[in-house]
């Protein structure tokens, strides 16, 4: 289905789920619109990540509504009422629309930085070797990675593979990309190379769902800041009502340990 | 006394010869089995899970040496006759395949959860995921545990002695008798066995050396 630059690609809908007796989502709402930048902050064990991982079904979720263009992924409601897991083949379906970088990079390590880019497209995509290889080649390219095509992902950096990993992702010519701290697991001295990239993805117009940590950055290139807390989102609009007019308690405090921490 | 040794030598090493044959057979089998059983195990249904783990209880439950004589003396009794080679190969299959299916099993379990994170979210499921992804790093894993494995299959076909199949205790065995030098024919059965097991160790470390590591 091409995709309605006038309505939500990733549409979630009344999103909760638990892990026994703790509830990580609360009756979470988000839609994001084509070409949309949000940024996800809140602090750890708020369910920023447990969120972005239910948008690609990478965990389950009890109630509520994902859709993609306005397809629900996921789960099934059955004419009698009953919600049913759809079957994987459909899951990954949807998955293989959706890009995802970790934050721990999770590159295939037995394979080249070109074989990780080029596999999925070529198996799951069924693109021919030479288009997988000329995306592959272009996608590194781009991430200032043409010299390393012949390295394993253990001979690189923290932030090549992370930048390797985000083409590994692209490589699908994903709808949209999550971001769930790829940031977070890297030297100070390497997050600069990453949020580069990502920068430049959003200046091209991808739609991006970025959890993260880094305040600057989210409030230099997002279009809208969502904040949540104790799985659910608080607040949310545009980065300098964020960060320069908060109106919740809770946002106020966690933007005053952030500056305290940071020195801002 | 050593021509003793020198003079049974081609007897024994007949023998070292269908040690060898057996225990080929059998690591092929015993792995089949093994990656049988440690799938059902990890990732069959409720039917297949039920199964894999009744068998694999049941060949870790129970000496080989009376699954061997079982295999011989029992199953004529329900009209299955076995020859020595056939039952060796079942029962040392059959025992091996639950050791191997450990292996497999944990080298499963030992692929990191960002793998199947990372091969999820490109869009991978099932075979392809399990075949792109999960499998070769999972058999790179188990290359150490897994030729362990198969060191102790070769010394554990010695078992088979017990039912008249010729290989290379029972050849050892059948020359003391002949020879009455026990010391020097053992000796000599013991050096081949230990020179099978160690070159068995020297490739299993020319294969790590070879294999990029997964992590």
């Amino acid at each position: 289905m091409p995709t309605d630059p006038t309505r939500p690609i990733i549409t979630i809908d009344h999103l909760s789920k638990r892990f026994g007796s703790l509830a990580v989502l609360r009756d979470v709402s988000l839609a994001v619109m084509p070409g949309e930048v949000v940024a996800v902050i809140g602090p750890s064990g708020s369910g920023k990540t447990t969120l972005l991982r239910c948008i690609n079904l990478l965990e389950p979720f009890d109630a509520g509504e994902v859709r993609l263009d306005d397809a629900p992924i996921g789960y099934v409601v059955a004419p009698n009422g009953r919600r049913r897991r759809q079957p994987e083949r459909e899951i990954a379906k949807a998955r293989a629309a959706i890009g995802m970088a970790f934050q721990s990079f999770n590159l295939f390590p037995h394979m080249t930085v070109l074989r990780n880019v080029m596999v999925a497209p070529m198996r799951i995509k069924r693109v021919s070797r030479d288009a997988a290889h000329e995306t592959a080649v272009r996608l590194l390219d781009r991430v200032g990675l043409s010299d390393k095509v012949d390295a394993y992902p253990r001979q690189l950096s923290g932030g090549q593979q992370q930048r390797v990993a985000i083409a590994r992702a692209l490589a699908m010519e994903p709808k949209v990309m999550l971001f769930d701290e790829v940031t977070s697991a890297l030297d100070p001295e390497l997050v600069g190379e990453v949020l580069a990239v990502l920068r430049q993805l959003a200046e091209a117009g991808m739609t991006m769902v970025i959890v993260t940590h880094e305040m600057q950055f989210a409030r230099d290139v997002a279009d809208r800041i969502v904040f949540m807390a104790e799985g659910s989102i608080v607040e949310q609009g545009p980065p300098q009502q964020i960060f320069n007019d908060p109106q919740s308690e809770r946002l106020k405090a966690f933007l005053r340990r952030y500056r305290e921490a940071y020195l801002l | 006394m050593p021509n003793v040794l020198i003079a049974s030598l081609p007897y024994l090493l007949r023998g070292a010869i269908v040690t060898l044959e057996l225990s080929a057979v059998c690591a092929l089998l015993a792995s089949a089995i093994g990656i049988i059983a440690a799938l059902a195990q990890s990732y069959g249904g409720l039917v297949a899970r039920g199964i894999a783990l009744i068998y694999l209880y049941l060949m870790r439950g129970t000496p080989m040496l009376v699954m061997v004589f079982a295999a011989y003396y029992l199953l004529p009794y329900v009209g299955i006759n076995v020859e020595p080679m056939t039952g060796g190969v079942l029962v040392v299959s059959l025992y091996y395949g639950a050791f191997m299916s450990e292996v497999f099993r944990a080298a499963l379990a030992s692929v990191p959860r960002g793998q199947w994170d990372a091969g999820r979210a490109l869009g991978m499921h099932g075979r392809w995921l399990m075949g792109i992804v999960i499998v070769p790093q999972a058999l790179r894993l188990a290359g150490p545990p897994f030729i362990n494995t198969c060191i102790m299959l070769v010394k554990g076909t010695s078992l088979v002695s017990v039912i008249g199949l010729v290989e290379l205790t029972l050849s050892g065995r059948e020359v003391v008798e002949r020879t009455l030098a026990p010391f020097q024919v053992f000796g000599g059965v013991a050096l081949i066995y230990f020179v099978i097991c160690y070159s068995l160790s020297l490739c299993g470390k020319a294969l790590e050396a070879r294999l990029p590591h997964a992590h």
